[in-house]
């Protein structure tokens, strides 16, 4: 196991380190504005170009500042400084991960709660009205954009500009360490609309396990043995099932902890995903570069979670 | 103040922004002008003193040192927490009042020197809490030389101070070009005789006090964090702690401003009245959501860009939530350095050919602005000059509807003998979200232009359309903001020869004809107002006469607040002035 989560680690680096050189490649290879000239202003002389350039390191070979933005990156988890604002990369990044922690370990719980019950009866209950309602629902639910549902939940919802006001609307989100009740109420709007699709991704996911698994062997025999129905869904035909989903979320967390931009968006929730957004759109590279490792960073994590938890399930995996 | 490229509204860049945002509103009729009874956003007397106002803003400012700021929306904080020598009154776009000086700034009359006192009384506010002195003032213009701070305007309107190439360099941190010879005298000497306009530009920020003892060490640094450690001399100041860490700005997130506690107030002569106790600024967010909040809510304005849903609710339902500000311009440059636009006939000929009155339609409508005849806009000196609303009469621009015979005519002049064009291809770079690119597109093809078009994002235009090596022959979604309320800022970055910049340029058609340019350089030297704005308005006709670029709409620009809110509008900018902003 040791040897096995070595290798995984290893990887997890590799990876990583692929990543930050082809986001590098990416910006220097595709045309975008010059962050020097953009910062020397209008009709700037040469000479100031050029003083810009050598201040923000941009006069060095792509190699160079790729290796000084590693080695400092490496050394003392510095991601520099945004063009943009002059603010620390880490700083920022740092000060938004709250929000997106929030927000996506609220919508975990959430979709994981409403969709695993939902998949569960409807495989239970196949073709019946809970099976079809349900899935009728979680159709609309995955089709939805989820921009559009999140202006839809304002509109009807929101305690300002709802037509049913009910809950805290954009702008209201409070950090946890400032005013629990106001970050929570803030969050119930976003965590609804971000775990809608997922929740009903979830639920036909598991329905089309569950019923793939209740009709194996092992099923039969554990009806034969006469344990009760309740039984034989939760603890024999769920145990198969669930495993697949397992692997999902894995995956799913690691993506929106890079930042659910949307939704943070819609309900200006300052997460990764909207600082992320506003650094593309003016080539803010030491924020892209920030933001996009950190995203890498949770996926490969969420994935390598997933693969120790399986090799920890199933010893073939660990040298295979 | 600049371009919808240069000097950025919230949203993009420059007016560009504005360009964007008032273009997604795209009316469907565009004849929605009811008549006025809008909020006049003018300085009411008797205002209501304390409360929280909220503001609430799609976009973050672009730079918060005041030696960085250039958005429009910066603007809105500088304003407030920053004392610059000279300032516009809300109300009076077009004369600067001293601020911090304490007269009009005196300009010698070979124009190679400009002096300003100083009032005594104005303090920085803590952790510095000291008087303000003219070292201040000369710190605070010669940081925006520094490689560290690189203020995006100063090389434009100061750069001829004597001394400034060492400074740039990083050889040196003094600039012999400004003297102190005591702490109330700012003495600048230039190269060349620009001091009349040098003067005009010491309403931007850059001009407003900086304490060189605290600020050094943030100078220092390859980019100046400064702005994260700012004082302030203004009524309000980004909240600090002891060190005077401005933990008030959350780049991206929120900005707060409480009463600054060493500000004089009106005892220093400061006519800034600072009604509200604290303001509350929250970034990020859609905008029409944002929008509806502030209509629908309490304590609350814009800070950016309204769209053009909100524009139409506002203006229909409550008029007295929303005012319209006449602001900057827009036109369409014709890049006359190579064929088809280096020929006069040809240019005339768009000009002639282009619909205005639908750019204006699908723009937003009569509400957000009016069919240009030239570039200077209403309320800018030397628009009357340059011949008003109406024009001076060249006859190409004579239908605002556009008139295709006369542009036949036109290109029979220029060779084209059925009068349509049948040369080269010629390349057009749009926005994508401006549907007045599709419109300006249709029209060259209706004249028989073959076009090679890109609509790309604003970021992405500006990096084409003001870098000439790469050719581009029409950028049709171009718009300018002053930096100050004056023919040079909106004329000479956007059609002097000396202008053209290999990067960031800023004047699109590249014109550079030594008559204009000559006349451009006499009129910078004026002092007297109404003969610099005369000279000004005959600049702009000589413009507009060589078809340089075809003017298409001069701008009103909608802001709006919540029922409670006494909101009056900086003119000068186009924005809420939050000194004067009140709550009822």
């Amino acid at each position: 196991m040791a040897g096995y989560l070595a290798r995984r680690l290893l990887w997890v680096v590799a990876l990583l380190l692929a990543v930050s050189a082809i986001t590098f490649a990416i910006f220097y290879t595709l045309p975008s504005a010059d962050p020097a000239a953009m910062r020397a202003g209008r009709q700037p002389t040469p000479q100031l170009i050029a003083q810009v350039r050598e201040n923000l390191g941009l006069d060095q070979p792509v190699y160079v500042q790729y290796w000084r933005y590693m080695r400092d990156l490496v050394l003392h988890f510095d991601f520099g400084f945004s063009y943009q604002s002059n603010a620390p990369v880490r700083e920022q990044i740092l000060d938004r991960l709250p929000a997106t922690l929030s927000l996506t370990g609220g919508a975990v719980v959430l979709w994981l709660a409403i969709g695993l019950p939902v998949g569960v009866i409807s495989a239970v209950r196949r073709r019946r009205w809970p099976d079809r309602l349900a899935m009728g629902l979680a159709l609309v639910a995955i089709s939805a954009p989820v921009y559009w549902l999140g202006l839809v939940a304002l509109y009807l919802f929101a305690d300002d500009i709802g037509r049913f006001p009910l809950l805290p609307g954009a702008n209201s989100y409070e950090p946890i360490s400032q005013d629990p009740a106001a970050w929570l109420g803030s969050l119930v709007l976003p965590w609804l609309v971000l775990a809608a699709s997922f929740a009903a991704f979830y639920a036909r996911l598991l329905r089309a396990n569950l019923l793939e698994a209740m009709s194996e062997d092992y099923i039969r025999t554990a009806r034969a043995k006469g344990l009760p129905e309740r039984q034989v869904v939760l603890r024999h035909g769920m145990r198969a099932a669930i495993t697949p989903i397992v692997t999902v979320v894995g995956l799913d967390v690691g993506i929106l902890l890079g930042g659910a931009v949307l939704v943070e968006t819609v309900f200006n929730v300052p997460g990764i995903g909207r600082l992320a957004y506003d650094a593309i759109r003016t080539a803010d590279l030491p924020v892209i570069q920030g933001t996009v490792l950190f995203g890498a960073f949770f996926i490969v994590v969420a994935n390598l979670v997933v693969d120790l938890a399986y090799a920890w399930i199933d010893p073939r995996v660990r040298t295979a | 103040m600049t371009s919808t490229i240069l000097r950025r509204i919230p949203v993009g860049i420059g007016i560009a922004l504005c360009a964007v945002a008032i273009a997604a509103c795209g009316s469907d009729d565009g004849d929605d002008d009811s008549g006025g009874g809008f909020a006049s956003g003018l300085p009411v007397e008797g205002a209501k003193k304390g409360g929280t106002l909220k503001v609430v803003s799609a976009s973050d400012v672009d730079q918060i040192d005041p030696g960085q700021a250039y958005y429009q929306l910066t603007y809105l904080v500088t304003s407030a927490t920053q004392t610059p020598l000279y300032a516009y009154k809300p109300e009076d776009p077009e004369t600067p009042v001293p601020v911090l000086a304490e007269s009009d700034p005196r300009v010698s009359p070979d124009g190679r020197t400009v002096t300003v006192k100083i009032r005594s009384g104005f303090r920085f506010s803590p952790p510095v809490d000291r008087a303000v002195t003219s070292k201040d003032v000369k710190y605070a213009l010669t940081r925006g030389f520094f490689p560290s701070v690189a203020n995006q305007y100063v090389q434009n309107y100061l750069g001829a101070l004597e001394g400034t190439g060492p400074v740039v360099e990083g050889d040196t941190r003094e600039l012999s070009g400004i003297q102190t010879p005591d702490d109330r005298t700012l003495v600048l000497r230039f190269t060349t005789d620009i001091g009349a306009t040098a003067a005009q530009a010491l309403v931007l920020p850059a001009s407003a006090p900086v304490p060189e003892e605290y600020a050094r060490r943030f100078d220092a640094k390859k980019q100046s964090d400064y702005g994260f450690n700012q004082v302030a001399t203004g009524p309000y100041m980004i909240r600090n702690d002891a060190q005077g860490k401005a933990v008030g700005y959350q780049p991206g997130r929120r900005i707060e401003l409480v009463r600054n506690p060493s500000w004089p107030g009106a005892e220093s002569g400061d006519f800034r009245p600072a009604y509200v106790d604290r303001v509350d600024w929250t970034i990020g967010g859609n905008p029409t959501v944002i929008g509806r909040q502030v209509l629908n809510g309490r304590d609350m304005i814009n800070g950016d860009t309204v769209p053009a849903p909100i524009v139409k609710q506002a203006a229909t339902r409550s008029k007295e939530q929303i005012t319209f500000t006449p602001l900057g311009n827009r036109f369409i440059p014709l890049n006359m350095s190579e064929p088809p636009f280096d020929d006069v006939n040809v240019r005339k000929a768009v000009a002639a050919a282009i619909d205005r009155t639908r750019l204006q339609l699908v723009r937003g409508g009569k509400l957000t602005g009016k069919v240009a005849t030239h570039f200077l806009p209403p309320g800018s000196p030397g628009f009357e000059a340059a011949g008003g609303l109406e024009g001076s009469g060249h006859d190409f621009l004579a239908k605002p509807e556009g008139d295709m015979q006369l542009a036949a005519e036109y290109l029979r002049k220029a060779g084209f003998s059925n009068g349509r064009y049948s040369g080269p291809a010629i390349s057009m770079v749009g926005t994508e979200d401006d549907p007045g690119s599709q419109v300006v597109l249709d029209q060259f093809r209706r004249l028989g232009f073959r076009v090679n078009y890109r609509s790309l994002s604003q970021e992405a235009m500006f990096g084409a359309c003001a870098v000439p090596a790469r050719k581009v022959d029409v950028c049709p979604n171009y718009g300018w903001l002053p930096d100050f309320n004056d023919g040079y800022a909106y004329l000479y970055g956007t059609f002097n020869g000396k202008a053209i910049a290999p990067q960031q340029n800023s004047n699109w058609s590249q014109l550079n004809d030594p008559r204009i340019n000559a006349a451009m350089d006499r009129a910078a030297r004026i002092t007297d107002p109404e003969e610099r704005a005369e000279a000004w308005g005959r600049i702009d006709d000589q413009i507009t006469a060589a078809a340089a670029a075809v003017p298409t709409y001069w701008d009103d620009v909608p802001n709006v607040q919540s029922r409670n809110v006494r909101g009056v509008i900086a003119r000068w900018n186009g924005a809420w002035d939050l000194s004067f902003t009140s709550l009822e």
